[in-house]
């Protein structure tokens, strides 16, 4: 008996260490991007009020052409889509190929060239645009000299992730890889496909506003979906101790998105000059979509199953499982989005921008913060400092979105069935969204409050004010060293000598 | 056809190409490789011996009770 605890005991220590390893290896890059994305999400979240604000306030900050609407709205869109969310989405890849593949960081001096790179290009776009060089094509409104470190940035995150990729010691590729993979194969072809035919040998006609809406709906369902459902495929079962419902269904979820998301971005240029054909054939791949989303969901809803109370106890769990309840009510409600019917009355309305933001902040953003508040501890050793402060962050999120969301698509509905009503003058519907709007800033200042709350709680870590775990619940376990160990002078995983308890 | 035509087509025609076949490539090569074999070890391959099944690995800071469904967070403990 003994000796079988002894066994087993040594087991989890060999376990317990590599794990330790792979993550301090992941330590310096993995923040580096962390930090950063965080960095452009307050960015974004200022930016964000300022356009909020300026749609029911008109003369709020006039005068100056720096902060007119279209140009921070701009601003805004780069510094949390490609600041904020492709900063976070490549730190995740980063870390999960590590421990998925179970080989340590290498390379770390790329992945650091490829973070200045991508945050420098960042910049150039947000400061760009605001002050004037925009080039007023959705998504793609960074200035032109921006592109190349766009390009570059994320080919050498590409790159790093083959390369460790060829070196993993697990054989067995899990989904979250799948969708790793995946994500940073597609998005690299996107981007450089997109910017060719749009700005550098560009395209004629109504091809640049269907590759423009291609690469704008597959940003969204190539890069950032794929990435934060791998996130949740890994996040959920590990914090419960649970493996996936299904594995069946989470491989045929990911294969089945590979299939028809692509197809589905024509479906916002419904009613416009494109060929009917297209429009017609994006809304059957978004009707396809149901089946890796129900995957998805079923999957998700049975592994939680019996175990909803946990939601309690863990901060990580807790935004992820609320992400992944966002990922399947923005996908559901996008298919029905892409039927003309429909289309009729939300097309060019705020719904459109309510659903835009369920799908970014609910289900993308959310999971994230779920990612960070698991593996940030992880690779720095050091509890959060303040279970309060990681509350207000969880409710200020949750409730922020939940108003953003409730308000837009009430108010946008409306808003779409009056502008198809000839005998409504235009000036009553922009009276009408006026309260709606309101409630867009107050949702939006909700949801700062909560990022400053993260900020805080992720600069006291770094900084090395938050305390040590020795004992307790695991945010990571410090293992005591067998008293056999093979590993003479080994240390625990924060780095002190180990104690046999 | 002029020049931005041929451009258009050659990276659509291009795209097509690539990036199909690497599905073809990538899911032949999934076969090949056993990774549809056993899905069931596939699912527990994030675990280890350290953050077994059965086992919570994330808590708030301040937790220092148990679930209701008396499930133990992992403690270190040596039997001896």
């Amino acid at each position: 008996m003994a000796v079988s605890v002894l066994a087993r005991d040594e087991l989890r220590w060999q376990a317990a260490q590599e794990r330790v390893t792979i993550d301090r290896s992941c330590r310096g890059p993995v923040l580096a991007f962390c930090a950063t994305a965080l960095f452009w999400l307050l960015v974004g979240s200022f930016l964000a009020l300022v356009a909020s604000t300026k749609l029911h306030s008109p003369y709020f900050l006039t005068g100056s052409p720096t902060w007119t609407f279209g140009r921070v709205r701009m601003a805004h869109l780069q510094a949390v889509a490609l600041g904020w969310s492709s900063l976070a989405a490549m730190a995740a890849c980063l870390w999960l190929m590590c421990r998925l593949a179970r080989v340590e960081l290498v390379y770390p001096r790329m992945l650091y060239l490829a973070c200045t790179l991508w945050n420098l290009a960042t910049a150039l776009a947000v400061i760009g645009i605001l002050l004037g060089d925009g080039t007023s094509v959705e998504w793609l409104d960074a200035p032109t000299y921006s592109h190349p470190f766009f390009v570059a940035g994320v080919g050498l995150v590409t790159a790093w992730v083959v390369a460790t990729f060829r070196r993993r010691r697990e054989q067995h590729v899990y989904v979250t890889q799948w969708y790793i993979l995946a994500a940073v194969f597609w998005f690299p072809w996107l981007y450089t496909v997109a910017t060719l035919m749009i700005f550098w040998t560009p395209a004629t006609g109504v091809i640049q506003p269907i590759v423009n809406w291609w690469f704008n709906h597959n940003f969204l369902g190539l890069w950032l979906t794929p990435i934060g459902v791998g996130i949740a495929y890994y996040i959920i079962p590990k914090i419960l101790g649970r493996p996936i419902h299904s594995y069946y269904l989470s491989i045929t979820g990911f294969w089945t998105l590979a299939l028809f998301y692509s197809w589905a971005g024509m479906h916002h240029l419904i009613g416009g000059p494109i060929p009917a054909w297209l429009a017609t054939a994006s809304t059957v791949g978004s009707m396809m979509m149901f089946i890796p989303v129900i995957a998805v969901a079923i999957n998700h809803h049975m592994t939680m199953i019996g175990h909803f109370h946990r939601l309690k106890y863990s901060p990580a769990l807790r935004f992820t499982v609320f992400g992944a309840i966002a990922y399947t009510a923005v996908s559901f409600q996008g298919s029905i989005e892409s039927l003309k019917d429909f289309s009729e009355v939300a097309h060019f309305t705020h719904y459109t921008v309510g659903h835009a933001h369920l799908g970014v902040y609910g289900f993308l953003a959310m999971i994230l913060f779920g990612l960070y508040y698991y593996m940030i501890p992880r690779l720095t050793g050091r509890e959060w400092y303040s279970s309060k402060l990681i509350r207000l962050h969880f409710w200020c999120s949750a409730i922020g979105i939940t108003l953003y969301f409730t308000a837009l698509s009430i108010g946008g509905w409306w808003q779409g069935r009056m502008l198809n009503n000839p005998n409504v003058p235009f000036a009553n519907i922009v009276m009408y969204v006026q309260p709606y709007l309101a409630l867009r800033t107050v949702a939006g200042i909700l949801m700062t409050i909560g990022h400053i709350a993260f900020a805080t709680l992720f600069v006291i870590n770094i900084a090395g004010w938050g305390r040590h775990r020795s004992s307790g619940p695991t945010l990571f376990s410090q293992p005591p060293l067998p008293l056999s160990s093979p590993w003479p002078g080994a240390t625990n995983i924060i780095g002190t000598p180990s104690t046999h308890l | 056809m002029e020049s931005a035509d041929i451009a258009v087509l050659l990276t659509v025609v291009g795209s097509i190409i690539c990036f199909g076949g690497a599905a073809v490539l990538a899911l032949g090569w999934a076969f090949r490789n056993g990774q549809f074999d056993n899905f069931q070890r596939g699912a527990l391959s994030i675990f280890d011996a350290d953050e077994p099944v059965g086992e919570p690995t994330d808590f708030f800071p301040d937790y220092r009770g148990r679930t209701p469904d008396q499930d133990q967070p992992h403690h270190w403990t040596r039997e001896t």
